[in-house]
């Protein structure tokens, strides 16, 4: 079993990207199970043709954890791909992170963690150690930071490497950096940067995957790129990077980078 | 971290904010106090707090709800826990109702403030605590005082009297304490006017706005008399009187803000003073030592006694207690001195 957990910036593209994964993987066969650790539980929406599907917190909110079943919140999407949403309080109340922290301790009582690959999708700001949780021991060992070639992005991504070095510390430390996946955000001499980025934290580019508009109009169709255009150019990026993934052997503890040194890396790309 | 440190004496391992916060509220006989958060902390602050009173012989029951906050009220916020508790504590019909929150409602951000000032038809007051996020003992009692005061209005009708602040209600002398203050007062033709707080009740508060001096238990207690003094324009004297000349200078003390000639009464309690410690005679002489009670030094206090009895202070004399916090008053010395005979004559 693989356990993968995607992480970056808010907005970046990690749940477009990890739906398009499942998706890919579930075409080549695999069993997949994909979980979205955001309150805001639209990671999985376009597996499932846009229908918001009841969350794990929203079963606990209820009281009903004690009688739940796995039918009551993983769903059955695109090619089979199961579907869970963490879930979690209305914005500006409660805590987000201990709701991450009881759906994976939920999950785990069903014994719901199993599958060729499991995905956490995570929300960008991973703001406290409950959104951290799907890098402890036990749960994903590979972690691919989602960034463009902006400033922003790769400073968010910078930042959670920090956290893998510090969790990878740890006794029993298991979490590794497994590589990066760029989402273009159109920007000149973007690939480049983001492989630099790669290279200067000791990680490397899995695969560059372009801006393109069919993510958007595959999106108002409520579908992933793969089910929607699956002969498109982007569907076989996509593709390629399941493949890319699935064969991955390369896990490092990253060295993040200095403030300044992000800054000047940048600017050896992104014309002043 | 430095945004709340702990104080210096949370060693002395006298709980948290709720336990300190507790220690007023629950002296209002007729209010109810909620402890906003998991029931653990609730039990474990009540519990404390009515051993030290079994301890003392006077258990009373406790009137404390809790909110009872789980693992869902963490996750989607605690606000709606404590408006449920608020609504059935309210339907005792209690004086007030006291919200102490516990640190992990710090923690995720419930407004505990915004639910209290609804409209629940009973006052309800949130006393800045969060559990050992928001400091120690110390800090919820005072906070306790402070916030108590709101339920006094803003109608200052000076009538006269004495008002005690802050008793240390868990400690052991507290009504012998109180009966010591009185007897210093009397001597004034003084009277005391409410205890705040201790055995009152909720019609009782407003009281606070009208005595003519406040007197704070402890020096640790000033910011609850400085913010007395802002409301209520009431000048306050920051400490119970310690020492033999520490309870000549509160009687001079409290004549002045009283504006009245201590002469009399001075001269009074210097004569109850050698009259006490004519009874102590038999201890002239001894050799003793006496370690410190806080800090590095032996409490001046303590020093003055010693040499007023004329006994000497040596290393290898025999150690006597100290009691922290020092006795309270000439009587206050007295007994103690009875105990240093025990330990001499044993
Ligand atoms: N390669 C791409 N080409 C074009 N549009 C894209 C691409 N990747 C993502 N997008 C668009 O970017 C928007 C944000 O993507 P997405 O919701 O996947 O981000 P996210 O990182 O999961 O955000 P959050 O941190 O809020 O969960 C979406 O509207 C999506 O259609
Ligand atoms: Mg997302």
């Amino acid at each position: 079993m693989k356990q993968i957990a995607l992480y970056g910036k808010g907005g970046i593209g990690k749940s477009t990207t990890a739906a398009n994964l499942s998706a890919a993987l579930a075409e080549m066969g695999m069993d997949v199970l994909q979980i979205g650790c955001d309150p805001k539980r639209d990671s999985t929406r376009m597996l499932m043709h846009g229908s918001w599907i009841p969350t794990v917190l929203d079963q606990v909110r209820e009281g009903r954890e004690a009688s739940i079943t796995p039918d009551q919140i993983v769903f059955r999407g695109f090619r089979g791909v199961r579907c869970v949403e963490a879930g979690g309080p209305e914005p500006g109340v409660g805590c987000a992170g201990r709701g991450i922290i009881a759906t994976f301790q939920l999950l785990e009582r069903l014994d719901s963690l199993k599958g060729d690959v499991i995905l956490y999708d995570v929300l960008g700001d991973v703001v406290c150690g409950g959104f951290a949780m799907p890098m402890r021991e036990g749960y994903a060992q590979e972690v691919y930071l989602v960034t463009s070639g902006e400033l922003m992005s790769l400073y968010a991504a910078n930042n959670i490497c920090r956290a893998i070095a510090r969790l990878a510390g740890r006794v029993r430390g298991r979490c590794r950096l497994a590589g990066v996946i760029g989402n273009g955000a159109g920007q000149a001499r973007e690939e480049p940067l983001v492989r630099a980025f790669a290279d200067r934290i000791h990680s490397r580019l899995v695969t560059f995957i372009p801006r393109d508009p069919i993510v958007q109009r595959a999106e108002i169709n409520r579908m992933t790129v793969i089910e929607f255009a699956p002969d498109s150019a982007q569907a076989g990026v996509y593709r390629s990077l399941a493949k890319s993934i699935l064969e991955n052997r390369n896990l490092v503890i990253p060295t993040p980078l200095s403030m300044d040194d992000l800054e000047s890396l940048a600017m050896e790309f992104i014309p002043a | 971290m430095t945004l709340n440190p702990l104080p210096w004496s949370s060693f002395r391992l006298e709980g948290c904010t709720l336990t300190g916060g507790l220690s007023v509220t629950t002296e209002v006989t007729d209010g109810v106090t909620i402890i906003h958060g998991p029931a653990g902390c609730s039990q474990h602050n009540a519990s404390l707090i009515h051993a030290t009173l079994l301890d003392h012989d006077t258990p009373h029951l406790l009137r404390i709800h809790s909110s009872d906050l789980d693992e869902v009220g963490v996750i989607f916020g605690g606000e709606g826990a404590l408006a449920a508790c608020i609504r059935e504590a309210a339907a005792g019909d209690p004086s007030a109702i006291f919200v102490l929150s516990t640190c992990v409602v710090q923690t995720i951000g419930d407004d505990v403030g915004g639910v209290c000032r609804r409209d629940w038809g009973v006052p309800v007051i949130s006393i800045p605590s969060s559990g050992f996020l928001g400091g120690g003992f110390q800090d919820g009692m005072r906070n306790a005082l402070i916030a108590l005061g709101d339920l006094a209005g803003d109608r200052v009708e000076r009538e006269g009297g004495i008002t005690l602040v802050g008793e240390k209600n868990l400690e052991d002398d507290v009504e012998e304490n109180f009966r010591e203050v009185s007897r210093l007062l009397a001597l004034l033709g003084e009277k005391v006017r409410l205890r705040f707080v201790r055995g009152i009740r909720g019609a009782d508060i407003p009281e606070i706005s009208r005595g003519r001096l406040n007197i704070l238990r402890e020096p640790e207690l000033r910011a609850v008399g400085e913010s007395f003094a802002a409301r209520f324009g009431t000048p306050y004297l920051d400490s119970f009187p310690v020492g033999l000349s520490g309870s000549l200078r509160f009687i001079g003390e409290t004549a002045g803000f009283l504006g009245v000639d201590p002469a009399g009464a001075l001269e009074e309690e210097r004569a109850f003073q050698d009259e006490a410690l004519a009874g102590f005679e038999d201890l002239r002489g001894e050799r003793i030592s006496i370690g410190p009670s806080s800090g590095d030094t032996a409490d001046p206090f303590a020093i003055e006694l010693v040499s007023s009895l004329g006994l000497l202070l040596s290393e290898d004399g025999v150690p006597l207690p100290l009691p922290s916090p020092p006795p309270v008053g000439t009587g206050g010395l007295v007994r103690l001195l009875h105990r240093w005979r025990r330990v001499l004559h044993a």
